[in-house]
């Protein structure tokens, strides 16, 4: 197992929040993107990697039927977006992955594809799951048409004129993703066959990659079918209304598992976002240009809260609470007298007496904004050897774990497992479809079969078993003679040197919100425009105002 | 069940793996795939992430360990957990039950366990194990107690001997323990100098080892109903 530095951060220790704060769902349900999400990560390595990218093929029809290669090239890499381009009848978009087909489908090539590459890739590529790619692939990924804006800008750039800004503002994206495979699935390269290349270390860079390339590629098949239809009279799409599309993406309870299933990885994400945090507040004075940086980016964020709808009842309230949050900030900054000690830390304070938590996590992103020099290292951290971590510890005697459950499950053990409403769901596979799932269950069948997420409880049930051995006894003594233990046990050791990995809140009670779980997770990929569809599916925007593939490294501010 | 052939609609492609060929699973797809079977063959969540982890771990190594984990698990169907657990006796450690086979992963995981233990397998004596069935799966846990604990491990029975952790040769003879079962084995450990063992291009896995393991893993999910329908998607239209 790795161990940490028991002092990494002696000079921010200070200044860092604790799990107890920033690990409890509501909290994690305020996340914003920051300069640390993935996206952003990627975006600044290409810029300063000189990457190049361009577009050996476009082999598309009059109806749009055909595929594209996007070939971006950088640090001796060559990397290749294969788009294959469908014309799929209305009846048959879906978001969700009981879809059978999609306006477009995607996979990202490990090098150059040759055209043998491209044939086989065009006989799977479009199958999506049912199909199988190779350890040449790194992602699969596919999306739909958003059929009203798609349609508008087509019609408009035919026609020899822009697209209203006011339709563009209302959707954001002229296709949504609704999955991006990576990591081995259906056969496509391993993650420990990638991690070791220094531009795909941090977490989902072949996915952020495979996002921002069908990025370009939904702009090109939008310019195309409108040179189909206008001819001489169509006109490419303007940069600066371009520039505000982003990708679209549809997501649901798949995904919230990931970060309930990945504990050292959760780990990584949020301590390199709080150490990021502590070091801007640690710091003892503030540069002009550091404080020039916070009120561009404030101004940034209220036209971004301004732009972003939603009609969820969840949703409404918060977006109404960090317009609100927002403008107090723009007053408060206006007066702020910088020349105090440690000015950062004092408007982090007074954040925190006068925010409410979508404030405190919006000024948490702003304050980081200004201060790549002094953050960006971070993203170095952010992924994580979770095969290293795999080990249990036997020799570990049963009051150094029962210490852990103290130290790192309190708030586990001080819930109510008899309480009706502290059990009221479950988590589970669907056979039908093999998707994650949440039921209730006092009315749904199926709890006997519940996945192993309720972390909560689990630990609750180890500290009652370990009341009745001797403290002395081993870890693996335990082990025999209670198998079922393994898995939190496991947990529970991971979490003694991370103290990030659990969310410390009841992921079976009745009150849980499972977009509070995507919404953490979907920040730090750098996801804009939370748009919560029910209590499980949001859709968001991804790479919103950053460059395309032809402005990459020319100082366009990502 | 309500799929039909060359359904698309499940958030996994190996559920339509079948037929009488083969294929080349990302050891992702191994650890995942096995992980769910163990499960549904009754391993508690902890020990089926073991079982994830030896399926992978053989895989990369050239092994067969999809292979050999369906052909424990259909073997052990039935009998009780007790039964496939070991004793832990000083120098023997055999399954509880007189004369029943040990299962390699709830001994590889429990040796592993007991690896810095006065009771372990690291001590200046040998240590009886078994008989155990499908040795094979029990090799990734050695490994993992080899480099834990700096030591070379030697693995004796009838047929031969296999080191682990040592120099030379070491696993491409543990071949011949593929699908053997009942086997008695004897393991030494000598302090020593422990290389990492070679990484083999994975081998192709027999589809119907994948579907038998996917018959295991359907075991742990819930069949359809019209609540869980309901809660899943968006709840307007996604044709906007």
């Amino acid at each position: 197992m790795s161990r940490p530095d028991p002092a990494p951060h002696s000079r921010t220790a200070a200044y860092r929040r604790s799990p107890a704060k920033v690990m409890r769902l509501p909290r994690m349900g305020c996340s914003h993107p920051t300069r640390l999400s993935f996206l952003r990560v990627l975006l600044r390595r290409m810029e300063e990697g000189g990457w190049q990218v361009d577009r050996p093929a476009w082999e598309m029809d009059a109806a749009g039927v055909g595929h594209a290669v996007y070939r971006a090239r950088g640090e001796g890499r060559i990397y290749s977006l294969v788009a294959f381009s469908h014309d799929l009848p209305d009846e048959m978009r879906s978001d969700r992955v009981i879809a059978t087909a999609w306006d477009a489908t995607f996979t990202l090539f490990d090098g150059d594809p040759s055209a043998a590459d491209i044939e086989r890739l065009r006989v799977n590529v479009p199958l999506q799951e049912a199909g199988r790619i190779s350890t040449r692939e790194l992602a699969l990924a596919r999306a739909n048409r958003s059929v009203r804006l798609f349609r508008h800008v087509v019609e408009a750039l035919a026609d020899g004129r822009q697209p209203d800004t006011d339709e563009i503002a209302a959707v954001g994206y002229l296709m949504r993703t609704t999955a991006v495979y990576g990591s081995g699935k259906f056969g496509a390269a391993d993650r420990g066959d990638i991690a070791d290349r220094p531009e795909l270390s941090a977490p989902f860079q072949a996915e952020m990659l495979t996002v921002w390339l069908i990025r370009a590629f939904t702009v090109d098949i939008v310019e195309h079918m409108a040179a189909i239809r206008g001819g001489d009279r169509a006109v490419r799409l303007a940069p600066e209304i371009r520039r505000t599309l982003g990708v679209g993406n549809s997501t649901g309870l798949g995904m919230a598992p990931f970060v309930v299933r990945h504990p050292v990885l959760l780990n990584n994400w949020i301590d390199a976002r709080e150490e990021a945090l502590a070091r801007v507040r640690a710091q003892s004075g503030a540069t002009d240009a550091a404080v020039a940086g916070l009120r561009a980016a404030l101004e940034a964020a209220i036209r971004n809260a301004a732009a972003w709808t939603s009609e969820h009842e969840v949703q409404v309230p918060k977006l109404r609470d960090l317009r609100g949050d927002l403008t107090r900030l723009a007053d408060e900054l206006a007066r702020w007298d910088w020349s105090r000690d440690h000015p950062w830390d004092a408007l982090w304070h007074w954040g925190i007496e006068t925010l409410t938590p979508e404030g405190q996590e919006a000024l948490l992103a702003l304050m980081l904004e200004p201060h790549g020099a002094l953050v960006d290292d971070l993203a170095d951290r952010m992924g994580a050897d979770e095969a290293a971590c795999f080990q249990l510890d036997g020799a570990m005697r049963v009051r150094e774990l029962r210490r852990i459950l103290d130290d790192r499950y309190g708030w586990a053990l001080e819930i109510d497992f008899t309480a009706p409403r502290n059990v009221a769901r479950f988590w589970y596979v669907s056979e039908e479809k093999l998707e994650p799932r949440l039921g209730e269950r006092a009315s749904e069948t199926g709890a006997m079969l519940e996945q192993p997420l309720c972390i909560a409880r689990l630990a609750s049930e180890l500290d009652c078993t370990l009341t009745d051995w001797d403290p002395d006894a081993t870890v693996a003594s335990v082990l025999l003679a209670h198998p079922e233990h393994r898995y939190i046990v496991r947990r529970a050791q991971v979490a003694r040197d991370h103290p990030y990995a659990e969310i410390q809140d009841n992921l079976i009670g009745e009150d849980m919100l499972p977009i509070d779980l995507l919404r953490c997770k979907l920040a730090f990929f750098g996801a804009s425009q939370f748009d919560p569809r029910s209590d499980r599916w949001v859709r968001i925007n991804l790479f919103q105002g950053a460059p395309y593939p032809d402005e990459i490294g020319k100082g366009i501010a990502s | 069940m309500s799929s039909v052939p060359g359904d698309q609609t499940r958030g996994d492609s190996t559920p339509f793996i079948a037929g009488g060929g083969s294929v080349a699973l990302s050891r992702n797809e191994v650890a995942a795939l096995c992980l769910k079977a163990a499960r549904g063959a009754g391993m508690s969540w902890g020990l089926a992430e073991e079982a994830g982890f030896a399926a992978s771990w053989l895989t990369a190594h050239g092994f067969d360990g999809p292979g050999e984990l369906r052909a424990h698990l259909d073997e052990a169907q039935g009998r009780a957990w007790e039964d496939l657990c070991p004793d832990i006796a000083p120098g023997a450690w055999r399954a509880a039950a007189p004369d029943r086979p040990l299962c390699p992963i709830a001994l590889g995981a429990t040796l592993c366990d007991h690896a810095a233990l006065p009771a372990g397998p690291c001590q200046d004596r040998p240590l009886a194990l078994g008989p155990v069935d499908h040795p094979l799966l029990l090799l990734p846990f050695l490994d993992t107690v080899a480099q834990a604990q700096g030591v070379v491990l030697s693995l004796d029975w009838d047929g031969g001997r296999i080191v682990i952790g040592g120099p030379g040769v070491g696993l491409r003879d543990a071949g011949v323990f593929t699908q053997r079962r009942a086997v008695e084995l004897t393991l030494s450990a000598t302090p020593g100098t422990v290389r990492d063992a070679a990484l083999t291009p994975a081998p192709r896995i027999a589809a119907e080892t994948v579907a038998a393991l996917n018959a295991f893993a359907l075991r742990t999910t819930v069949p359809p109903s019209a609540a869980s329908r309901a809660g899943a998607g968006s709840a307007g239209s996604d044709n906007d």
